[in-house]
């Protein structure tokens, strides 16, 4: 077994190698992006012992779900995320969803919060946020590849499916963009060398993931954040409704597209 | 008479329950962008031609092309002085800054720019349309308000929102159609 020190140490060699790497291939050549995400994937895997970035967030996720934290001094092992206390396989297939014990729809993120604070004791604004990403990419990683399941049912889901698909219609900011006539109506199109994909297409399907041009763990809600604000729009607050409310939009229609997410957490651009 | 008075109370109803529909959905819209923080709420205003896009998904509806287009043509403001041909060089610095134009986000222009966006139609060799005052006149408008031509485009109204002044806009004007802009020096004829 690697220890924690040993897999922070491959992963600096990995991006030394992978920094040389992409130096050494701006060439002439227009780059295919998914072959390049390929290829740095392969890079990664090679240059660190067969871990990617993503494992070692998951990892670190782990520990910090088993160990007994926070005033309460209790472990997170007893969070339900929808499947009953503790049940991760495939959890996060069906998030977000209505829970009864805090009466709301919540996404994967808040209800890592509401369990850090209901069951560990802590304050919401003490739940920091590289801890959230971390145990989101802990507990996704029990649903890597399999088949997406968002099928609002209770009223609450479906009123934030509706919120949803109008926020995503909603023109607006100096750049008088909405999601819809980028992801839908030139889906397909490319914005610089970045292909763009709808929902029913399966956009959403692969986070949360490693993006390899920011280095940095990137949740549903932080690439949510990451288009706003490239349209000039100030993002809305992490675990808010607009967030949970894309979310929920942009996972029923991917849903509805018969996808599965990709490998979790992913690997993308 | 009976049936009259019968009549009445079902149309008020009716309404009532039409605007009982939209009315609180709205409000719950509200609320959700509230939540998402005052600086979201606050960039998610609308003007009024934003909203209609919205509400008809992108799409408008044949009777309300017109009406949209007029009232985008009256937002469009010109250079003191008219000159609505500026200076290319100028314009090659607008047509790239991702702050400004952001025009390579969608568009080809300069051949040798890599990786330039393909969502709007490619503007290699624009300059082939020549520099009648006719084609002058419609880029120049095109680029400072792409919505006093089409409807809801995905371009978005550059001069409008004051990202680019009428001058700027002059400038990238010179950087699509003057001869010796990338745009056309640069393409192979
Ligand atoms: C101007 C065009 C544009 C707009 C407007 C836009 N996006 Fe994106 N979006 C992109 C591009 C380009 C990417 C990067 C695709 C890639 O590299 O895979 C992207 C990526 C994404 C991704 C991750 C990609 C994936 O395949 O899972 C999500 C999720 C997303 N956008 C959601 C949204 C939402 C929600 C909105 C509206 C709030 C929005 N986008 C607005 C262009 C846009
Ligand atoms: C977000 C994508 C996007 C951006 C950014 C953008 N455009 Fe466009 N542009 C389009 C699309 C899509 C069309 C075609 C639909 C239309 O006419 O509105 C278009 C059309 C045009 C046309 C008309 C082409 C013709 O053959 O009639 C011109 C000229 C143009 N754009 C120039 C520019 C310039 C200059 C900029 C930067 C200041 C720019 N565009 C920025 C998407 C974009």
């Amino acid at each position: 077994m690697l220890t924690k020190r040993k897999l922070h140490a491959l992963f600096w060699v990995a991006l030394l190698i992978l920094g040389l790497g992409v130096a050494l291939t701006q060439g002439d050549e227009e780059i295919d992006p998914y072959k390049e995400a390929e290829r740095q994937r392969e890079l990664f895997r090679q240059t660190s012992g067969g871990i990617l970035p993503g494992e070692l967030y998951a990892a670190e996720g782990e520990e910090l779900f088993t160990r007994k934290r926070g005033p309460k001094n209790a472990s997170l092992e007893a969070c339900d995320f929808g499947l009953g206390p503790g049940k991760l396989e495939g959890a996060y297939t069906r998030m977000p969803r209505y829970f009864a014990d805090t009466r709301k729809v919540e996404d994967l993120e808040s209800r890592v919060v509401s369990c850090m604070v209901r069951l560990q004791g802590f304050k919401p604004e003490e739940v920091g946020r590289d801890e959230v990403k971390a145990l989101v990419a802990y507990v996704a990683s029990k649903s890597s590849e399999m088949p997406l399941q968002v099928v609002p049912k209770h009223p609450n889901e479906i009123t934030l499916y509706n919120l949803g698909k109008e926020l995503w219609y909603r023109r607006a900011g100096s750049r008088d963009m909405n999601c819809s006539i980028c992801h839908d109506t030139y889906a397909g199109g490319r914005v610089r060398l970045s292909p763009v994909r709808s929902p029913r297409q399966g956009l959403s399907n692969e986070w949360p993931a490693y993006r390899f041009e920011a280095d940095k763990l990137y949740t549903l809600e932080d690439r949510i954040a990451f288009c706003y604000e490239s349209v000039g729009v100030h993002p809305p607050d992490f675990y808010s409704e607009p967030m949970i409310a894309l979310s929920v939009y942009m996972l029923t229609e991917a849903t509805k597209g018969k996808h599965k997410f990709t490998e979790l957490p992913g690997f993308t651009r | 008479m009976e049936i009259r008075r019968h009549l009445w109370w079902i149309a008020v109803l009716w309404a009532g329950f039409t605007l009982s529909q939209e009315g609180p959905f709205l409000q719950r819209l509200n609320e959700a962008i509230q939540d998402g923080g005052s600086a979201y709420a606050r960039d998610l205003q609308q003007d009024a031609d934003q909203a209609l896009c919205s509400r008809y998904r992108d799409r408008l509806p044949p009777e309300a092309v017109e009406p949209f287009l007029q009232r985008q043509r009256s937002l469009i403001r010109y250079p003191a002085g008219g000159r609505l041909l500026g200076d290319w060089k100028q314009g090659e610095a607008l047509f790239t800054n991702p702050r400004k134009g952001n025009c390579y986000a969608c568009h080809t222009g300069d051949p040798k720019e890599k990786g330039a966006g393909r969502m709007g139609p490619g503007l290699v060799a624009y300059g082939q349309r020549g520099t009648s005052e006719a084609v002058v006149r419609f880029t120049y408008e095109k680029v400072y308000n792409a919505w006093a031509f089409q409807p809801c485009s995905l371009m978005y109204r550059a001069g409008v929102h004051g990202i680019l002044s009428p001058e700027e806009t002059a400038h990238i004007v010179a950087f699509l159609l003057d001869p010796a802009s990338p745009v056309n020096a640069n393409a192979r004829r």
